[in-house]
């Protein structure tokens, strides 16, 4: 057998010959790469290392509907210290320039020295061009102190459009440990509104430069002459549906008031405007955001970080009464000749439930119903087509979902049906009692200023539902090219004859004696509205309005509400009013000459004028 | 049974193999020194101080298996492979991630990789098989109950998407049927589709060269020529085939093959390390930069260098003279690894004692090899020296058991 059997002496040899030449091989790649390689290199591969040097991106640039420069970037100077050179004596000269207290400057000094002792680090953002003029001078005083140039958000426009734009912020540690290979510590991210939703169009792509440092961790050349080096690819530009200058009047009407405004073009679903108050200062958030800021924002009780158009829920108050109206005609429960008398007060059983005009409407149909906002048309209404339907008309109006504006603090709001009923006062325990509220949008049936803005786009477009969007296109500067971004489109079919009812009610209420949005009138153009004024537990109601104009050929849908003030009709309706009749005006003036002519997206010619 | 009696003789009185005990604490202070170095700047000393500990406690674990005999370990084989085939199955629902990998258990403020003691196992169980008189080495049906007992637990680890260290349940295979007999045919089928669909990767020349080599070595093994054929057959049509599906490949994943193959090419990706590393280990010289002054180390060029690239450390701080004490003092424990498998009279701890030098063996060939650029980059510890308490605790047993079975030495099983 020789050597087959088991263990034999052969094949221990046969092993202990694999493991020396295995070990020879391993020394002997070790010598060419310690020292024929390093004569290869010469005294370079000794002392001198790659280092690898992360160049930023540009982040995209944001322009409103006319190409209005909204958003840019201005240099802002970080000092940096590498801490293997810095001494520490320096401290309080240091912490005085920078402004620093001295404790401060020393922890972040600690922390810099715990992630690296060789490589700088960012210790304050976005300081004075001053400083760096002083640093620069007195070099040799500031051992191991640097400086990097980096850019910060500027914002051009006289519309604040915090909740719109949204601020950037340093990137958390989450966001580090999920996206190890796209995040940097130190580095800037969109942390709300657009600056977030888009963060990945915005941002670009960091690119790499190779440079050659000695033991020291100074710099001494580029490795490979800068072949290696990957250039940053700067972030796409955002075109938005935004009207700047509309969104500046919507914010200053508004002005100290809580509330919201959003305004959608009709044609498209895009936002024209969309105001949340109070909001805040955007420019607090580029550079630095110095924590008193932070802590006076969040401990603010009106919550101004918070976006109302998206995230706030309110009862709709009567400005939902058309959803019931549409369920009614549509159904064919009743028709445009169907009337209630109202005479101030409807009985149900053992309740009495008021119209806000005590003394009554009389006899009243549906187009007057809406006009006159008659609580107690709707109540028997209510009655008649019962609440499957009413729920199912909701839904249809995209009420109790999310339209998709693509925020991800956008909240679908309450439609109430009857598995919500079960769910929340018990099968059987509630009655018809609790469908009087809904009747006039009281009770649960809860929605975002979004949504009665989509409501109104839809009564305006006669059914056609376009998913609200803020961004219209992109345009990625390094293959020139724009990107329009898709929407999508939803119809609601019901009856020629339903939508003329309900606009007709909606038109008077606004252009006709009597109705109750007459403060919304606009001067030689029809339009259509609705107003309500919400019953809520923290005091006055909140006021309602909803419209559209011009009323046959709609460019502009709108949704007021301005929390705590007193009736839709006297508070909401005269500032949609002013803000419908502004916008109709500039692009009467301001598109007539530019719809022949291909708008060009040009980076450095477009926006300034607009300053 | 035939032993070489008359080298026994002269080293009868021994009781302790002085020289394996020594290599292993030897390789392990450089291993917690290099991990002080390499994580010196980044998070302190946690790691260095948790490698401390988890080296304390395994040479508690290597003096505990140093009496314990070997018969004893024979008995509880079975019972613990099952016992940890069982934790390996629950280990990717249960497991921590870390890169990628499902391979850790969290055991209160511990975290244990249940993969590295079931190399132990599994080499026991093999050799028990293989050491039991029924069983034919030259039979095909005993080769196959083998690799049955390596492919479960094999399988088991590929589900952790750990394929670094299925391939070590592969390889361990290897030389334990071949010391147990087998003849170097089985190697042979074996290794060749590798090095065939790995040499077809790289190109024409290349494969040319490896099928002559097959040739020749069939023609030198002279088996049965239609057995030869056929796996010559067999071979060719692996190069066929991998051709054949490497070229329908879309354009990045044949890229990632390509860098996968030559890091060098793919200076960002997964170059990036060997690249660094290499700069690293060519920039130490003969004496090193000395501790703590390795510039590639210390600026933490390598990221998590105290794992997988630990061997630059040493390279870089302590140079060539560092680099080569490492190298020789893993192939001294070899050797005498290799030396403790034929002098033990029991098969059965002649059989572990080639299986667990083949696990080190690989692990420092693959790992010391992707670190200094001559094998891909495939992420397995250097054994002794990469951070990582299981790893090192199970390679301290290893050796507990290797020192057992040289005391026993003249004990039958």
């Amino acid at each position: 057998m020789g050597n087959g059997h088991f263990g034999a002496g052969s094949r221990k040899k046969i092993f202990n010959a694999l493991i020396v030449i295995a070990l020879l091989i391993m020394i002997g790649r070790l010598y060419q790469l310690q020292f024929v390689y390093q004569d290869e290199w010469g005294k370079k591969s000794r002392d001198n290392s790659v280092r690898t040097i992360a160049i930023e991106p540009v982040r995209g640039l944001i322009y409103d509907r006319r190409g209005r420069l909204i958003v840019d970037n201005r240099p802002s100077y970080t000092v940096t210290v590498t801490p293997n050179e810095f001494r520490y004596e320096i401290i309080p000269d240091l912490a005085m320039l920078l402004g620093l207290d001295e404790q401060v400057l020393r922890n972040r000094i600690d922390r810099a020295r715990q992630w690296s002792r060789f490589a700088p680090s960012k210790i304050n953002r976005d300081v004075d061009f001053e400083v760096i003029v002083h640093l620069e001078e007195f070099r040799d005083r500031y051992p191991g102190v640097g400086y990097v140039v980096e850019a910060k958000r500027h914002y051009n426009s006289r519309a604040r459009m915090s909740h719109v734009l949204g601020y950037t912020n340093e990137v958390s540690e989450r966001q580090l440990s999920r996206y190890p290979e796209i995040y940097h510590p130190g580095d800037i991210v969109g942390a709300a509104g657009i600056e977030a939703t888009y963060e990945n169009v915005l941002r670009g792509e960091r690119g790499f430069e190779y440079v050659v440092v000695n033991a020291r961790g100074q710099f001494v050349g580029q490795f490979a002459e800068g072949q290696r080096n990957i250039p940053a690819g700067e972030g796409s530009d955002l075109f938005l549906t935004i009207d700047a200058e509309l969104q500046a009047q919507a914010e200053e009407l508004l002005g100290d008031r809580r509330g919201s405004i959003v305004a959608i073009d009709p044609q498209t679903g895009g936002i024209l405007a969309l105001v949340s108050k109070p909001d805040y200062d955007l420019s607090n958030f580029s550079g630095v955001t110095s924590p008193e800021i932070w802590t006076a924002l969040n401990a603010d009780t009106s919550r101004p970080l918070f976006n109302r158009a998206v995230s706030s829920i309110y009862p709709p108050g009567s400005t939902y009464k058309m959803v019931l109206a549409a369920a009614a005609l549509e159904e064919g429960i009743i028709h445009e000749n169907w009337t209630v008398n109202c005479p101030g007060f409807f009985r149900l059983g053992r309740g009495v439930y008021r119209c806000h005009r005590p003394e009554g409407h009389g006899r009243v149909n549906v187009v007057e119903a809406i006009q006159k906002s008659c609580n107690v048309y709707f109540y028997q209404l209510i009655l008649n087509v019962g609440f499957e339907r009413w729920s199912r008309y909701g839904r249809l109006f995209g009420f109790g979902r999310r339209t998709g504006i693509g925020s991800i603090e956008e909240t679908p709001g309450i439609l109430p049906d009857t598995d919500y009923y079960d769910r929340v006062y018990g099968v059987g325990q509630w009655t018809r009692g609790n469908l009087i509220s809904l009747a006039i949008g009281q009770g649960e049936v809860s929605v975002t200023p979004l949504q009665m803005a989509v409501y109104a786009m839809l009564l305006a477009n006669k059914g056609k539902l376009h998913q609200p969007h803020l961004v219209s296109h992109t345009y990625d500067t390094h293959s020139r090219t724009i990107f329009e971004l898709p929407y999508n489109t939803e119809e609601i079919v019901l009856s020629e004859k339903t939508w003329d009812l309900i606009r007709t009610g909606m038109n008077k209420t606004v252009d006709a004696d009597g109705g109750t949005g007459r403060g919304a009138q606009i001067q030689g153009i029809a339009s259509a509205g609705k107003t309500g004024t919400s019953q809520n537990p923290h005091g006055e109601g909140h006021a309602w309005y909803v419209g559209f104009a011009p009323y046959d050929n709609p460019h502009i849908a709108i949704a007021v509400i301005i929390e705590n003030v007193g009736f839709g009709g006297r508070y909401a309706a005269p500032v949609a009013g002013r803000l419908i009749d502004q916008y109709l005006k500039s692009i009467v003036i301001r598109d007539a000459p530019q719809r022949t002519i291909p708008v060009t997206y040009d980076r450095t010619a477009t926006g300034n004028d607009e300053r | 049974m035939r032993f070489r009696s008359n080298k026994i003789k002269s080293e009868d009185g021994s009781s302790v193999d002085v020289v394996l005990i020594a290599c292993t604490l030897f390789l392990t202070a450089i291993g917690l020194i290099s991990i002080y170095s390499a994580s010196y700047d980044a998070g302190g000393s946690v790691f260095f101080q948790r490698q401390l500990m988890w080296a304390v406690f395994g040479c508690i674990g290597m003096a505990i298996m140093f009496f314990i005999s070997p018969r004893i370990i024979e008995m509880l084989a079975i019972v613990a492979h099952l016992a940890i085939l069982g934790v390996l199955a629950v280990v990717p629902f249960m497991g921590k991630t870390v890169a990628g990998t499902t391979a850790w258990l969290e055991l209160g403020p511990f975290s244990f990789q249940p993969s590295e003691v079931a190399k132990i196992t599994t080499i026991l169980v093999l050799a028990l098989y293989l050491s039991k008189n029924n069983s034919n080495i030259k039979s095909i049906k005993t080769l196959f109950f083998a690799g049955l007992i390596v492919a479960f637990p094999m399988g088991l680890v590929l589900m952790q998407a750990d394929v670094g260290t299925s391939l070590i349940f592969f390889l361990m295979y290897i030389p334990v049927v071949y010391w147990a007999g087998a003849s170097p045919f089985v190697v042979l089928i074996l290794v060749a589709p590798f090095f065939i669909g790995l040499a077809s990767l790289i190109g024409t020349t290349a494969l040319l060269i490896a099928l002559g080599i097959l040739l020749v070595a069939l023609l030198l093994l002279r088996e049965n020529g239609f057995l030869s054929a056929v796996v010559f057959g067999l071979n060719s049509a692996v190069a066929v085939s991998v051709q054949f599906f490497y070229e329908r490949l879309a354009p990045h994943q044949q890229m990632r093959i390509a860098n996968f193959l030559d890091p060098g090419s793919d200076p960002l990706g997964i170059g990036y390390n060997v690249i660094q590393s290499k700069v690293a280990i060519g920039s130490g010289g003969l004496t090193g930069k000395g501790f703590l002054n390795g510039t590639q180390t210390q600026l933490n060029f390598i990221p998590a260098q105290w794992t997988d690239f630990i061997f630059c450390v040493p390279g870089e701080e302590f140079g060539f003279i560092g680099a080569s004490l490492v190298i020789i003092l893993l192939g001294v424990l070899f050797l005498r690894g290799i030396r403790i498998a034929s002098v033990v009279k029991s098969k059965f701890a002649s059989l572990v004692a080639v299986g667990f030098i083949g696990i080190l063996f690989f692990h420092t060939v693959i790992n010391i090899g992707m670190t200094i650029g001559l094998m891909p980059v495939i992420g397995i510890p250097l054994p002794f020296l990469s951070y990582g308490g299981s790893a090192l605790f199970s390679k301290m047993i290893m050796i507990g058991m290797l020192s057992a079975f040289y005391l026993n030495r003249k004990e039958y099983s």
